[in-house]
């Protein structure tokens, strides 16, 4: 008998893994942001007539979301295309100003873009390129210095530190236009955490890596957070991401937040069953195998069932008296598959 | 302050570094400005062939007349130089969303949106100016007071602060609309009132365009009183324009603050 796979590692408890004992850092109260959008109707007679009356709509990127952040934490918003992650992110970084509620991030209200707020915090969108285009990176970072007053000793040792542990001291002199896209994404990051910030904003820093760039950024992230106690507010559309980085994960949708708690907590709340892979010596007899669960596959002798979560610790024992099973597996249903159902619902309007 | 200083050196470093790695685009530009300075100058050469004055009376022959052009080419190659280039820049920077970069750095806004670029190849027109305004003076029948050579560079630096906050004004214009050619194109067809002799402003059109580019936007004020100080006798009535143009910049750069400010609490970021 094989080894039952969980995918993730598990905690007991549902709740949001707040790091305990830690100063909160980020205290968000029914932050909300409307936005007037004005439609533009096809065709040249609509577009006339656009001149004199234009139809006007309220677009409410975020309804009253609260949110509470400790000092180290690494949380993961998620959501659809649309769904206010980014909107939440600029509001947290003082880009934009809400239409209600309050905010407070390291004891400063974002949009009042105070000086000694701003040299605290830093923020990395993966679409946007905060680098000189046609200059090297290197110059960059002289302006970064100059901009955070950071100490010459202290900028060139952070730098010599970041540039080593991404491995990017080959192309810290090539202009940035002439580097691939996760070659800029390296150097992005290095910019972003030379003032060593205490709070890091990310929006979809992988977006368009390949695999191997991804890898060395989840791990590049990891180890700033842990070395540094940096506490990381990340929006992504990647699981790989969340899984590789996050124990925290807020789900977005529609501008409310549909849920706030661990990894694990988001399967034991959203799904009530598990999956069991069964390989048997044979083709199991039709109707034989279904009175354990739901068949989601059957393709020869290997067998994928969805069992009550329930039910579990009973059905096990009974296939492996009753069958002759020659491997299993348990797991929890891929979390994309949980966050996908969860989109497709709020997509619908369920509550 | 000087931090400030510190990081314009910075920018202006690597603009140059910038330009110099494109070479020829740099010198190109070089030549295409100081051509169609050239073009200007021979056609006010040739207006004098006919005319030994621009208005009678006016004191506007032909050397002082060329030491008004030749601040007029100090005041706009300083402002093409240092303030034009970040400005039709920031439509870009608000359609790619560039700007959210620029808001969460902690610097003044007004001061990395105006001053991040710099245009070397325009300050060529500058020297060309400094060397017409020269060749201008020394042909003078009196040489200018040395009061006037003091009061020189504050009024044109005056001229450039309006001419600045003009340009911030219109930028608070295009964070609050998205997109704003139209108003750099009003911005160009304005200044050209400031290119000349505020004298031709007379009768019944002349008179309330006269009024509307000294009193309300004062535009005429840019190049019409530090010419003035150099180029015509200096009377008692030099008290009056150098306070005017004084007053006239700061009230600017008061007013174009509060605009931009207001403007950047109502920015709303472009989607990603």
């Amino acid at each position: 008998m094989g080894n039952a796979v969980v995918p993730y590692t598990r905690r007991m408890d549902n709740s949001p893994p707040a790091a305990p004992g830690q100063p909160t850092v980020i205290q968000v109260d029914r932050l909300a942001k409307q936005y007037r959008v004005f439609d533009k109707r096809e065709g040249l007679l609509a577009s006339i007539r656009g001149l004199f009356h234009r139809e006007a709509r309220m677009v409410e990127a975020l309804r009253g979301v609260n949110l509470t952040v400790n000092r180290g934490e690494f949380v993961a918003l998620l959501g659809p295309n649309g769904a206010g992650k980014t909107t939440f992110l600029k509001l947290l970084s003082g880009i934009i100003t809400p239409s209600a509620g309050t905010a407070t991030v390291l004891g400063h209200v974002p949009w009042e873009r105070a000086d000694a707020f701003r040299r605290r915090f830093a923020l990395v969108m993966g679409q946007r390129n905060q680098l000189w285009w046609d200059l090297p990176a290197a110059e960059s970072f002289r302006l970064h210095r100059e901009i955070y007053r950071i100490d010459p000793t202290r900028f060139a040792r952070t730098r010599d530190d970041l540039v080593a542990m991404l491995d990017v001291g080959g192309l810290v002199n090539r202009p940035v236009r002439d580097l691939s896209l996760g070659e800029r994404m390296k150097l992005e990051l290095v910019a972003a955490l030379l003032h060593e910030p205490e709070v890091l904003f990310l929006d979809e820093p992988t977006i368009g890596l390949d695999v191997v760039a991804q890898h060395t950024i989840h791990r590049f992230l990891r180890h700033v957070r842990e070395e540094r106690h940096v506490t990381v507010v990340l929006t992504t559309h990647y699981m790989k991401d969340v899984v590789a980085l996050c124990e925290r994960l807020v789900v977005i949708t529609r501008g409310s937040i549909l849920y706030d708690g661990s990894l694990e907590g988001i399967v034991d709340r959203f799904t009530s069953h598990k999956i069991v892979t069964l390989d048997l010596d044979e083709t199991p007899a039709p109707g034989r195998i279904e009175r354990f669960g739901f068949p989601c596959e059957i393709r020869g002798p290997r067998v994928t069932l969805r069992v009550d979560r329930e039910r579990i610790a009973d059905v096990l024992p009974e296939i492996l008296r009753g069958e002759p099973v020659r491997d299993v597996s348990v797991e929890d249903v891929p979390l994309e598959e949980i966050v996908a159902e969860l989109f497709r619902g709020a997509a619908a309007g369920a509550p | 302050m000087g931090r400030y200083f510190g990081i314009f050196l910075t920018f202006a470093r690597a603009c140059l570094v910038r330009d110099m790695t494109f070479r020829a685009n740099f010198l190109l530009e070089c030549v295409t400005s100081l051509g169609w300075m050239s073009m200007n100058l021979a056609f006010y050469l040739l207006v004098f062939t006919f005319t030994a004055e621009i208005g009678r009376g006016t004191g506007w022959t032909r050397e002082p007349f060329f030491a008004f052009v030749a601040t007029g080419l100090i005041v706009n190659a300083i402002v093409q130089a240092f303030f034009m280039p970040s400005a039709e820049e920031l439509t870009e920077l608000i359609r790619t969303g560039g700007l959210d970069a620029v808001l969460v750095q902690p610097l003044d806004a007004q001061f990395l949106l105006s001053l991040h670029r710099v245009d070397y190849s325009s300050l060529a027109n500058g020297l060309v100016g400094v060397g017409l305004l020269g060749w201008a003076v020394s042909r003078f029948a009196a040489p200018p007071p040395l009061v006037a050579w003091v009061l020189y560079p504050v009024l044109v630096a005056c001229g450039v602060a309006i001419l600045y906050a003009l340009i911030i004004m219109l930028a608070a214009a295009t964070i609050l609309l998205g997109r704003n050619q139209s108003l750099y194109d009003f911005w160009f067809y304005l200044t050209t009132f400031s290119r000349y002799p505020a004298e031709i402003y007379a009768g019944p059109w002349g008179g309330p365009i006269r009024a509307l580019c000294t009193f309300v936007i004062p535009i005429l004020l840019v190049v019409n009183v530090p010419a003035r100080i150099i180029a015509q006798p200096f009377t008692a009535a030099a008290g009056p324009l150098v306070a005017a143009s004084l007053g006239a910049a700061a009230a600017m750069l008061v007013i174009s603050r509060i605009v931009f400010q207001a403007a950047l609490a109502k920015y709303r970021s472009a989607s990603s």
